[in-house]
């Protein structure tokens, strides 16, 4: 096993630069996932990393070895690819110590180490099958179980997921969060599936346009986004972004007035507080109907919200309500008795709140 | 009558086929059957038939001239099934890189297939022509590795490998269209994930382009197999000394003393034998 580092990765396709300059140190077993839109570049990051393509300028290091001009062959990374890549031609058994047969392993080591990962994926019936024969799950097994067998310093997993259904597509991350407590390799994954990122990542990578957002632990990033961009990329559904103006002590929203208690104006000491235009943002989640608020709670409220439809998901509402001239998404327990076309007050924890720059969108600290 | 919607649709197939059966049986079953019927005849050249039985054939697998011409058959079949294979593998294999003028190249290499046989037998001969030609004019004036002029086409030892030449010549595009159409569906990521398996480029090629290309491989063999077994014109305008089984069946029948029914028992034996050649190569290879 080995960590990996990136120093100033440069990527460009043509005269188009994809990557720029990005830093990213992986620590030795650490479970790293580089999240995104479609197109920001964390596939290419990936694809660097096991050398499928060339960098442009900057160093990959795997462990302590310079990996610039190493043939992905010689990397000694494994790879679950979003489509499997499976050998047609190979039946299961094949497919997955084909590696390990490539690196002439004695035959006592291929056996014992096929039966292992054969186990942990359930792959035992399977053994004889060619690719076409299994379930879009079952190739994902295999695909797994071809990386794991080979006892690779790296496990990279480029959207291994996405073409499996919901139900499965669940069953497997935990499979992975399992695995990888087991084996305990360093891993990097790409997803554009936020939930999947913060599920599996112990550390999750942000990246829009070629360049790293933010940084941290799922709970870091979900709690404090750096920027309007992670902020409503992170977290399902997104955290509405709201025109406000800041005060001394309160945001002022569509004419409500927000209270501060929790000294935010301590964090905004150098800002003018004179009605300066900010973005508020608020998860969806942290908005409780007023009827329900407990009373020790500091909560600002905001009045006669107006609402525009509900579409019940089970133990929660999903609400669209309209505040002044601006739409906002609220998630509310299954208490609410509101119906559409109502008023509601809405309660909400300003210390969960987050304020943007208006221009750059970053966060206002 | 109730018939289910699967009958129906069955005999509706059945008149759908109706026309091109009743072709194929007229145009080719028939021929093979009169074909069978006249090896066991000797055939006057007034249209009267003597029947001979097996007599036809007793001289044909004692006549040391169909030994030869069925040995020369199998150099030119395997000489040229092979070679044009593997020449139409490794172009498609280059034309699959990326390179600048790709498009027109790839259009080029398709130019001898196009090419009527007619025109360019001649220009073949030229080449190989012992006075006139570039290849005696290259080997003897020019390199200097031989001192004197050969016909190659003039004789028929170092004709049929100029014969198969032109063979593989002519038809290395085809191969090399059909191998390059599989080329460019096989999925890339197949390629990346055998190099994570630690396969440098020849193990690419083994453990992912071979497979991928088998049944191509295996289908374009055994077209070529039958086109090449019974070929004709290609060996005949180009040097009509160099005698596979349907040359040598053309003089039998029209030349000389003719003879059509030795003809039709050669070309008999020559039809049970690729039809033997093929049912086991489709078993066996392309495993049908």
């Amino acid at each position: 096993m080995a960590g990996i580092r990136l120093e100033n990765i440069n990527k460009k396709f043509g005269k188009t630069e994809v990557l720029h300059q990005v830093n990213l140190e992986i620590g030795d077993g650490e479970f790293v996932v580089l999240v995104g839109p479609s197109g920001c570049g964390k596939s290419t990051l990936l694809r660097l990393v096991a050398g499928l393509e060339d960098i442009t300028a900057g160093n990959i290091f795997i462990g302590d070895a310079l990996m610039n001009r190493i043939e992905p062959q010689h990397r000694n990374i494994a790879m679950v690819f979003q489509n499997y890549a499976l050998y047609p031609h190979k039946n299961v058994r094949e497919n997955i110590i084909f590696g390990l047969k490539r690196a002439h392993a004695p035959k006592d080591v291929i056996e014992s180490r096929l039966s292992k990962v054969v186990n942990i994926l359930g792959l035992e019936d399977f053994l004889a099958r060619k690719p076409a024969q299994l379930s879009g799950g079952q190739r994902q097994r295999v695909a797994m179980g071809r990386a794991l067998v080979r006892d690779a310093k790296v496990f990279l997993f480029d959207e291994p997921l996405s073409n499996l259904d919901a139900k499965l597509r669940n069953q497997m991350r935990s499979e992975i969060r399992r695995i990888h407590r087991e084996y305990q390799t360093t891993s990097v994954y790409v997803t554009h599936d936020q939930v999947e990122a913060m599920t599996l990542g112990e550390r999750v990578v942000v990246i829009r346009d070629g360049y790293i957002e933010q940084q941290g632990t799922p709970m870091e990033i979900y709690l404090h986004p750096d920027n309007i961009f992670v902020a409503t990329f992170i977290g399902a559904p997104s955290m509405n972004i709201l025109d406000a103006r800041l005060f001394d002590g309160y945001v002022e929203l569509e004419g409500c007035k927000l209270v501060m208690e929790n000294g935010t104006p301590g964090q905004h000491r150098e800002l003018p507080k004179t009605g300066l235009p900010v973005k508020l943002g608020i998860r969806p989640d942290f908005f409780i109907d007023r009827r329900h608020a407990g009373d020790g709670e500091a909560l600002a409220v905001i009045h006669n919200a107006r609402i525009d439809l509900i579409e019940p998901l089970g133990f929660d509402k999903e609400l669209d309500v309209q505040i002044g001239s601006q739409l906002m998404k609220v998630r509310l327990d299954l208490r609410t008795q509101a119906t559409e076309g109502d008023t509601i007050d809405l309660c909400v924890d300003m210390r969960r709140t987050h304020l943007f720059d208006i221009d750059t969108g970053q966060r206002l600290q | 009558m109730d018939l289910s919607i699967a009958q129906r649709e069955s005999r509706l197939g059945w008149r759908f086929i109706a026309p091109s059966v009743g072709v194929i049986g007229l145009l080719i079953i028939y021929p093979i059957l009169y074909n069978i019927y006249l090896s066991f005849f000797d055939v006057k050249l007034t249209g009267d038939k003597l029947f001979i039985g097996l007599a036809n054939y007793q001289r044909l697998l004692s006549d040391a001239a169909f030994y030869g011409a069925a040995i020369t058959t199998v150099l030119y079949l395997v000489g040229t099934v092979v070679g044009s294979t593997i020449i139409g593998l490794m172009v498609a294999l280059l034309m699959n890189m990326t390179f600048p003028f790709r498009n027109l190249v790839r259009t080029l290499i398709l130019l001898p297939y196009f090419a009527p046989v007619i025109s360019v037998v001649f220009g073949w001969q030229f080449i190989f022509d012992p006075v006139n030609g570039i290849y005696n004019h290259l080997v003897v004036d020019v390199l200097k590795i031989s001192s004197s002029r050969h016909s190659l086409i003039g004789n028929p030892n170092s004709a049929l490998g100029v014969v198969i030449l032109f063979d593989i010549w002519k038809h290395f595009p085809l191969s090399y269209m059909l191998i390059i159409s599989k080329l460019q569906s096989i999925n890339k990521d197949q390629y990346e994930a055998a190099a994570m398996d630690g396969c440098g480029p020849i193990g690419r090629f083994v453990h992912v382009t071979l497979p991928e290309l088998y049944f191509v491989l295996g289908t374009l063999m055994l077209l070529r197999m039958i086109w090449n077994l019974n070929k004709f014109e290609d060996v005949f305008l180009l040097a009509p000394n160099v005698e596979t089984l349907p040359i040598f069946t053309y003089y039998a029948a029209f030349t000389g003393i003719i003879d059509q029914g030795f003809a039709a028992s050669i070309s008999v034996v020559q039809f049970g034998v690729l039809a033997l050649l093929i049912y086991f190569y489709v078993k066996k290879v392309l495993k049908w």
